[in-house]
Formats: C-alpha cells, structure tokens, sequence
C-alpha cells in the first residue's frame, strides 16, 4: 500500500518530460544572477562592473549573523551591469549581469572537502553547505545551512521529499534516476549532519522507474529505505509528507523539527554532495522546460540566471503562442513579468502556457456552496467561507475560519465550479490581517 | 485578468514575433474542468429517468407540466436578471433545474397557471431577490411548493400511475379521478393497499416525479459517481425515517411499515435532490451528517402528528434555516490541531 494523506486533489499530470534525459545547456552569452536567492537577507553585490569572475567566485554575500548564503557566478566571463528591477512580487531585486565569455572557467576557490565527511560534525557540515550557497531547490528556497543547523540532534528521521506531486515537473524524476549516487551521496552526508538514524526516500507512484532505481541502489542499505507515495496532489507538501509517513500532523506554524522531522530535497540532497565531492558551488541546477507551447519540452541543467528565453529556444521554440510563463509548478508556481526572467536556485520548472490551456478567466466568480473545497482542502479549512468573509470585508471572520493555516496549495480554487479565486481572496486575508496584527502592536508600543 | 507586463522577447525567429502580453494572475494556473454548468446538467440527466416514468404513467400532460415550469423558471431568470441588470445567467441551467424539480413535485392535474406560479415564487422572490444562486436562504423548487398548497384542492388532485392524462388544456378536466397517496393511508395508521414492490417501481399514485423510488435512487448514485453529491445527507436522511419509522411503526409489521415509509411521498426525491441542493445545505460532512438527520426527524414527526399529508418539504426548508449553524457547528478540526492538543495536555 502506498503511503497518502486525507483531501487533496487529482490533477492531470502531463509529465511530458519524464522520458527526457538531462542535457546541459551551453552557458548562455548573458546571465542575470538574483540577489533574493533564498528566504532571509538578500545578498549584497560584492563585485562591481567591469570584474572578470570565473565560475563559482562569490558575486553577493550575507553577513555571518544573518540567515543567508553567498551566491556565485555561474559563467565565467565579465560583469556587465550591477541592476534593480521590479519583480512580479512588486518587490525589487537586485542582479549581477554577467557577460560569458564561453570558457568555462572554474574560479580558484573551487576545491574539494579536504577531510574525511566521517570526522566532520553538524558545524562543519552547515559550513561547506553555506559557502556553496545551498538553498532548499523544491520552492522555498529556505538556506540549507540553517536547516541543518536547527534539526541537529532534534530529527529523527530525514525525508527525501520526491513526491514531485506539480503537473508538468520531472526535474526531480531526472535528478533520481541520472544522479542517484549523487542524491544518496548527499543523504548521507545530511544525516550525518544533523545526526538522524534513519532516512526515507519518498516517491510517488507515478515514478515507477525512479522508485526501481532507488530501490535498487538502496538494496543493501539499512538506514536508507524508499517509500512509495500514492500520487496525489500535494503529497509534495511538508506537513502532507510527514503525516503521510510518520502518521504525525503538523499545525500551522509548526516545523518539520517539532514532529521529529527534517525534510530536504532530491535536487538539493545532490548538490550537498557534489559541494563536498569537487567543492561546486550551487552555481548550476536542473530545470524542467515544459508546457503546452514548448516544442521539445526537456530537462535541462542549466547555469543559475539564464534568461527563460534562452531555455524555450533551446526547447525548439514554440508551438504556440505564451501567454503565461510560470517558474515552478502550475499549482503553486509565480507568473512572471518578463519572458527573460531568469532561472535561480528553486526553479524547478518553467512553463510556457497558451491561453487554450489556461482557459478563459471567468467573468463572474460565484460560489454555489458545493462543498467541494472544503472536503479537498488538505488542511481542513474553510476556503468558501474564508473567501465570503473577505468580500465582505469580514477580516475577523476569514481568521476564524482558517486563512492564516492555509499553504496556498490550490487545491480549492483548482477545483471549484464556480470559478472563485479561492486562493487570492485568502492571500488578501492574510495580508490584511498581518498588517492589521502589524498595526496593532506598533499602536500598543506608542502607548 | 491581465495585468501591464513586458513584452515577450522576440529575440530569434523561433520564439513568437507577435507582442502579446504575458498575464500574471495568481496561482494555480490551472483548473478542472467542471464549472456550474456541468453540475446542473448532471442535476438535470440524474433526475430525467424519474421523470420521464412519471410521463409514462401520468400521461403527456406531465409532459406540458414539466415544459411549463422549465420555460418559466428559465424565462423569470433572465427577465429578474435584466430589470435588477444582473449578468444574465440562464445558461448555467440553475434555473432549469429548478423549473423540473418544481414540476416532478406536481400532480399531474394541475392547472398550467400553477407551474407558471410557482416559477415566478421560486425564481423571482425565493433566487433572485435573495441575490441569486448559491445565496438563496431556502430551497426555491421546495418553498414554491410550500406557497403553492394555497391552492390546496388543485395541489392534492393526485390520480393512479397508468390513469394517463393526456390533457393539455389549462384545466386537465373533470374527467380524471382522484386517487389517495399511499403516504395518506399510511398516516392514518393503515398499510396501503400498494404492494412493496408497487411502490418500489413506481406504479403508484403522487407527484409527477416522485413516485418511483428505485429511478429516483439510480439517479442519486449517478451523483454520487460523479462526486456531484456526498453520501452524508441523503443517507443519514433516509436513514433517520427509516430508523424512526422501523422503532415505532403505526401499523403491520415493523420492517413492512418502514419500507412503505421510506418508498412513499416525496422521501426519495427529497433526500436525494432537494435535501442535497447546494446553497441551501450545509458543505462540512459533520454539517451535512446533522443536518440530514434532523431532515429526518422532522419529516417523520410531520408525518406521525402533522396535519400535512407530507413531512418532506417542510423537513428540508426547516432545516435550509439552519444550513449557516450548522456548518459552523460542523467546522472540521484544522490540520495538526488534534495532535497539538494531546501535546499539551
Ligand atoms: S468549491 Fe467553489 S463553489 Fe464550491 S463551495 Fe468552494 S468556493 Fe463555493
Ligand atoms: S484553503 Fe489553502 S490549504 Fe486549503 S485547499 Fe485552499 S489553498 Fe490549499
């Protein structure tokens, strides 16, 4: 029996690419490296315009305190422009432009781990995973470091999460079956770090030839086993993972830690190893290029701030015409601004989407109480009424009925036949409500 | 919903040379198919069977009811839709649904103005002036029902499954005659002179549509296939009587009395169709569960020591009332809030 959680959706897969080998895509003439790699403190530009850099020298950095890593550069070349531009977030960010020289130089810095990993503890670990600049590369983009770090000695158990539970994501599938000394490598050297006796695998059904695979090289390990999750929509989901496996719910708020877990990616598992193995720095990372318009749609590793452009070139271009280009799923992944925008460390995937497939957006949004989002709703909330309030203006009243738990995983707006944009209207709740929980408190301090 | 955004690059001949531009709405970017539409003409195929038996032995004149109500229903939408200048929404087939409920709950003697009545009842002041679907208090098919017994003498003008009419004149006539309901006599503390199976079928006399309990009951699986139902309300509604009826049954033999009960009047058409109307019925399972039990409760409560001949539709719009409370009542416990309880404690 596979494992499974309660709720959740089924969607359609179309995992076009799971049969598509990685290819490595040349380095671009140009790329734009962000900034906002990961959740925390931006790294500051600490190279200026005119600098010849190689392949993994520091370009940005955070100081020691703060929850950050450095970025790198992912080409070798010149700096060509340090910009801040406007993000679909209606945040600005800041990118080093590099323009490549085609070399392919690697920076003097990158060596490999001197010591033996079995003398090193979980201090040492989080070092060299800082210093590569390793971010979670399933969405989050949470500093790997410090997950390390704050799961030492409190996990007992290390997930693999692999359920890659997105429509149109392979990259993880690709990463499993093409790296899996790399992935397991990894493993191991994170449980190590943060001192938990055992690890699970976890990979959705729908990946019988990763789950071979895994099982396979796994065969004579006894800390590491593979689990075999039902493929539903979002197994992927940490809290979903987690209850699924251990039988264990987590409350909203709460971490992976509190329940004895800690949760790391397969893309990320692989690139703790290849940071200890050669000293590479996360300067490069595989992206799922799919979607309706992509002629080819593939899997490609690709330096880390390739414009999107240049990958759906490198796909053969489009069938049809985008009108939405997504980074990361089509469930929980961010529409961008800009055809150009470019890749970083948690793209997993960019889709081109046409209008065909996104439908036409419908003019009227009316709930017709069916129930629907309620009974999916893997966080037992109540989208519809959650969504009530907030037309209403009732912000008191989304609280009660659940906005702040609520993951964003759309579930219910996916699935509701009356067209409501479930999930915006909670997002608007919860911005209200931390803005007025924002106020409130800063009232109380000028009391 | 698009939104100003940069133009696609055009920088090869193999990426699009037309400036379109690029939305960026919210996740997720992308969404089943079933929308409103789809449910209703589900509604629509899962009622059909039903009440196309109904045409079968009530006569064509079931027929002109059902198209009347329809027609009407559809008509008053779009007419109220207009005038409060409200996007027009017909052909969402909402009110469809409502103008065949309305007219399988019907004898088939009717005058045609009641149909056309009801319709205005149930669209205009029950739908529309409560803002329109999904916001109605109360089930309009069933309340238009309920306002309709105002014309008691034409609303009771039942005649047996197989005394066909065939009339389509406003009036149906003199020359039917009018049979007692086996709900009547079993209210009265008596057995009908029906067999089980009679009723099972449907060759029985009633409402147009509400008479054969085994169509009306593959209509509802049909739902249930098709997710457009739960299970909660219909069978804790059917359930409940049969349970009540089954412990104090008022005549014969307890099990024979308790089918009789959960075949006759408007049981199966209610619990199935009208119970399970969306707007007006609660959407947690715990809700649902509740509120499908006191359907039940009231139903048989009417039928034991009511003056009305049926429980059902007063059952259901009592318990429309307390569709809100109960989903309230009904909140599930959020993910992870249980475990962190035990935690604690
Ligand atoms: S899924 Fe949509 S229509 Fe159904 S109850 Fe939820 S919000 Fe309303
Ligand atoms: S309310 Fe939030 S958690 Fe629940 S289904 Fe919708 S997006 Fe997912």
């Amino acid at each position: 029996m596979a494992y499974t959680f309660r709720g959740g959706i089924h969607v359609n897969e179309y995992k076009l690419s799971s049969e598509s080998p990685i290819e490595l895509l040349p380095d671009p003439s140009e790329v734009r490296i962000s900034m906002n790699q990961h959740i925390g403190t931006p790294a500051v530009v600490c190279v200026n315009a005119g600098d010849k850099v190689e392949i993994g020298r520091v370009i940005g950095d955070v100081p020691k305190e703060a929850l950050g890593c450095p970025v790198h550069a992912s080409v070798s070349g010149t700096v060509k422009a340090i910009e801040s531009s406007l993000v679909s977030a209606g945040v600005t960010e800041t990118y080093v432009v590099i323009e490549s020289d085609g070399e392919g130089r690697l920076c003097d810095s990158v060596k490999p781990y001197g010591g033996s990993i079995l003398d090193a503890d979980a201090e040492k670990i989080a070092g060299v995973v800082r210093s590569a600049g390793i971010t979670g590369m399933g969405g989050a983009a949470f500093p790997t470091y410090a997950k390390i770090l704050s799961a030492a000695g409190k996990a007992e158990l290390l997930i693999v999460n692999c359920a890659e539970c997105e429509p149109f994501i392979t990259s993880d599938h690709r990463v499993l079956l093409e790296k899996s000394a790399a992935v397991i490598g990894g493993v191991k050297t994170l449980m190590k770090a943060v001192g938990s006796p055992r690890a699970y695998v976890a990979i959705e059904d729908n990946k019988p030839h990763a789950i071979k695979k895994m099982t396979e090289v796994l065969e004579n390990d006894s800390m590491i086993d593979v689990k075999i999750m039902k493929t539903k929509y979002p197994q992927g989901d940490e809290r979903q993972l987690i209850f699924a496996l251990t039988g264990r719910e987590l409350a909203a708020g709460k971490l992976p830690v509190d329940a004895g877990c800690v949760i790391f990616n397969a893309a990320t598992c692989a690139a703790v190893y290849e940071a200890f193995l050669d000293g590479t720095p996360l300067v490069r990372r595989v992206v799922t290029v799919s979607g309706d318009c992509v002629k080819e749609p593939k899997n490609l590793s690709v330096p880390i701030g390739t414009p999107a452009s240049a990958l759906a070139e490198y796909c053969g271009g489009f069938v049809k015409d985008p009108a939405k280009i997504v980074f990361g799923g089509p469930m929980m992944g961010l529409a961008q601004w800009d055809a150009d925008a470019p890749v970083k460390k948690n793209t997993s995937s960019i889709l081109f989407l046409s209008n065909e497939f996104l439908g036409k957006p419908s003019s009227s949004q009316t709930c017709i109480r069916c129930g629907r989002c309620v009974a999916n709703c893997p966080m037992r909330l109540m989208p519809a009424y959650i969504a009530q309030s907030v037309m209403r203006d009732d912000i008191k009243g989304a609280e009660r009925y659940g906005a702040m738990s609520c993951v964003e995983c759309g579930c219910c707006s996916y699935n509701c036949p009356g067209k409501v944009e479930i999930v915006q209207y909670i997002r608007t709740a919860k911005n209200r409500i931390r803005s007025e929980a924002a106020r409130s408190r800063s009232s109380a301090n000028d009391k | 919903m698009k939104k100003d955004s940069n133009k696609i690059s055009t920088s090869d001949g193999g990426m699009s040379a037309e400036a379109e531009l690029l939305q960026v709405s919210s996740s997720p970017h992308m969404k089943a198919r079933a929308s409103t539409r789809s449910i209703m003409i589900d509604v629509i195929i899962a009622l059909l069977p039903a009440y196309i038996w109904g045409i079968c032995v009530f006569g064509n004149r079931a027929l002109l009811i059902g198209a009347v109500s329809v027609i009407s229903c559809a008509a008053f939408e779009g007419i109220t839709q207009f005038i409060l200048r409200r996007p027009v929404t017909i052909s969402d087939f909402s009110a469809c649904v409502t103008g065949l409920l309305l007219a399988m709950n019907l004898p088939v003697t009717v005058p045609l103005w009641i149909p056309v009545v009801g319709a205005f009842f149930a669209i205009v002041v029950v739908k529309q002036l409560f803002g329109g679907i999904g916001k109605n208090i109360v089930n309009p098919a069933l309340a238009a029902r309920v306002f309709l017994f105002s014309w008691a003498s034409d609303m009771t003008g039942f005649v047996k499954a197989g005394d066909r009419v065939n009339s389509l004149a406003v009036n149906s006539g003199a020359d039917v005659t009018a049979s007692a309901t086996p709900l009547a006599s079993l209210n009265s503390g008596a057995l009908p002179s029906e067999t089980i199976s009679d009723m099972f079928v449907g060759n029985i006399s009633g409402s147009i549509g509400e008479v054969s309990a085994i169509l009306l009951l593959a209509g509802g699986i049909y739902l249930l296939f098709r997710k457009t139902i739960t299970w909660h309300i219909p069978v804790s509604f059917i359930g409940t009587v049969a349970v009540i009826t089954y412990l104090f049954p008022k005549a014969g033999d307890s099990f024979d009395f308790m089918l009789y009960e959960i075949f006759a009047g408007g049981l199966m058409l209610g619990a199935i169709f009208m119970a399970t109307d969306y707007a007006t019925s609660p959407l947690t399972s715990a809700g649902r569960v509740i509120y499908g039990v006191g359907c039940g409760v009231i139903t048989v409560s009417i039928r034991y020591f009511g003056g009305y001949a049926e429980g059902v539709s007063f059952a259901v719009l009592i318990m429309n009332l307390l569709t809100w409370y109960l989903d309230n009542l009904g909140m599930p416990k959020r993910f992870g809030e249980t475990v962190k309880k035990k935690k604690e404690s």
